[in-house]
């Protein structure tokens, strides 16, 4: 029997990567401590800076808010409700419950209202629905974010998350996605800063954290995510991960240390489009231009008189 | 012996041939990895080399997501 690293209990939890044990209530400790030291790491925020936390209603991004919560930042939540039947309305439940019981601010955006549902625009569009819908949730994210004044935009990606678009961008040799992989992209030329907090926690240690403190998140995958090449990343790295404990933040950690200061970010020209104002390379916005598509499309299929 | 495991939502249910089952084996006879889920009893998360009762329900969180 393992026991606590802290109080000798029983332990509930083992950490092989960090060759350490922990009880319920000395796990939750240990967890707060590393996101409080990762934030502090990469200069994230202060306790004074309003966050906008991007909320799916999936156990990163709420242990992420909860995590935030208890350290006593200034975090409300943004969902971004994308359509997506059964799903939405669940995800979204658990994000409002999530809220009400902690007394915090929720603010909900509807995409169906703003632009279509992501079942809507899956048939216009040839893309995977995951390239579309983050570029859709990065766009608005950060435009309510600056209407509203939040200084930072705060998502739960996770070190898995991390490290099988690290191994993508290598596979490929993506210079210019590598240059740009941060826990910390800095604010300026029309964009909130945006910061990843849970770098440094596997998927699991997330999940196993929304479980000890008992946070009601939705278990069940975006139907649209199913296949995603994500997934066979995650799976082939936790494999190594399993013979040598460590890998993966070893993986992404010296990505950050030792090559991203090598690499140099392309300098794109930004300025605002000419529609919406946002900050885009070209004349008009991919988001703008997507609406477009929308909007043709449904004037195509509407009977004309 | 059996086991009741309830996973993403449903309730199925599985048979083993020894009558000493590990929650490694449970999660192995799953196609699942300890690298990223774990098996809870009640509030209680347990540790790969627990045993498992014959006929008890457990649940199994996966913690891979896509996206
Ligand atoms: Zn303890
Ligand atoms: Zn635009």
């Amino acid at each position: 029997m393992r026991k606590c690293y802290k109080c000798g209990q029983k332990a509930t939890v083992y950490l092989p990567q960090h060759r350490i044990a922990f009880c319920k209530e000395h796990y939750i400790e240990w967890y707060l401590k590393r996101v409080e030291e990762t934030i502090k790491e990469f200069r994230m925020f202060g306790k004074g800076d309003r966050v906008l936390v991007a909320v799916s209603g999936g156990k990163d991004s709420l242990s992420l808010w909860d995590a935030l919560y208890r350290l006593g930042y200034d975090a409300d939540g943004f969902y971004i409700n994308l359509g997506i039947g059964e799903y939405s309305k669940r995800s979204q439940l658990a994000c409002e419950k999530f809220a009400n019981q902690r007394g915090l601010v929720l603010h909900v955006f509807e995409l169906e209202k703003a632009v279509a549902s992501v079942p809507a625009l899956k048939e216009l569009e040839n893309r995977p629905a995951c390239s579309f819908c983050g570029q859709l949730k990065r766009y608005y994210t950060n435009k309510f974010a600056k209407e509203r004044g939040y200084k930072v935009v705060a998502t739960g990606h996770n070190l898995d998350d991390e490290t099988a678009v690290l191994l993508s961008n290598v596979l490929s040799w993506q210079m210019d996605y590598l240059s740009r992989q941060s826990p910390v992209l800095s604010e300026g030329e029309g964009f909130v800063r945006r910061v990843k907090p849970l770098v440094k926690f596997s998927e699991k240690e997330n999940a196993l954290y929304a479980f000890l403190a008992k946070i009601e998140y939705v278990e069940e995958e975006c139907p649209f995510a199913e296949g995603a090449s994500s997934i066979e990343h995650k799976k082939l790295l936790s494999l190594l991960e399993e013979k040598s404990p460590g890998t993966k933040l070893r993986f992404y950690m010296d990505f950050l240390r030792r090559m991203r200061p090598m690499l140099k970010a392309e300098q794109v020209a930004l300025r605002p489009c000419s529609l919406c104002g946002e900050p885009t390379t070209g004349e008009v916005c991919s988001v703008c231009r997507l609406k477009e598509r929308v909007a043709k499309a449904s004037l195509s299929s509407s009977p004309s008189s | 012996m059996k086991v009741r495991v309830f996973y993403k939502g449903s309730l199925k249910e599985l048979e083993f041939e020894k009558e000493k089952v590990r929650v490694s084996d449970l999660l192995m006879a799953m196609g699942l990895s300890p690298e990223y889920a774990f098996v809870v009893r009640g509030e209680d998360i347990l540790p790969e080399g627990e045993l498992i009762k014959d006929g008890e329900e457990l649940r199994v969180i996966n913690a891979i997501s896509g996206g």
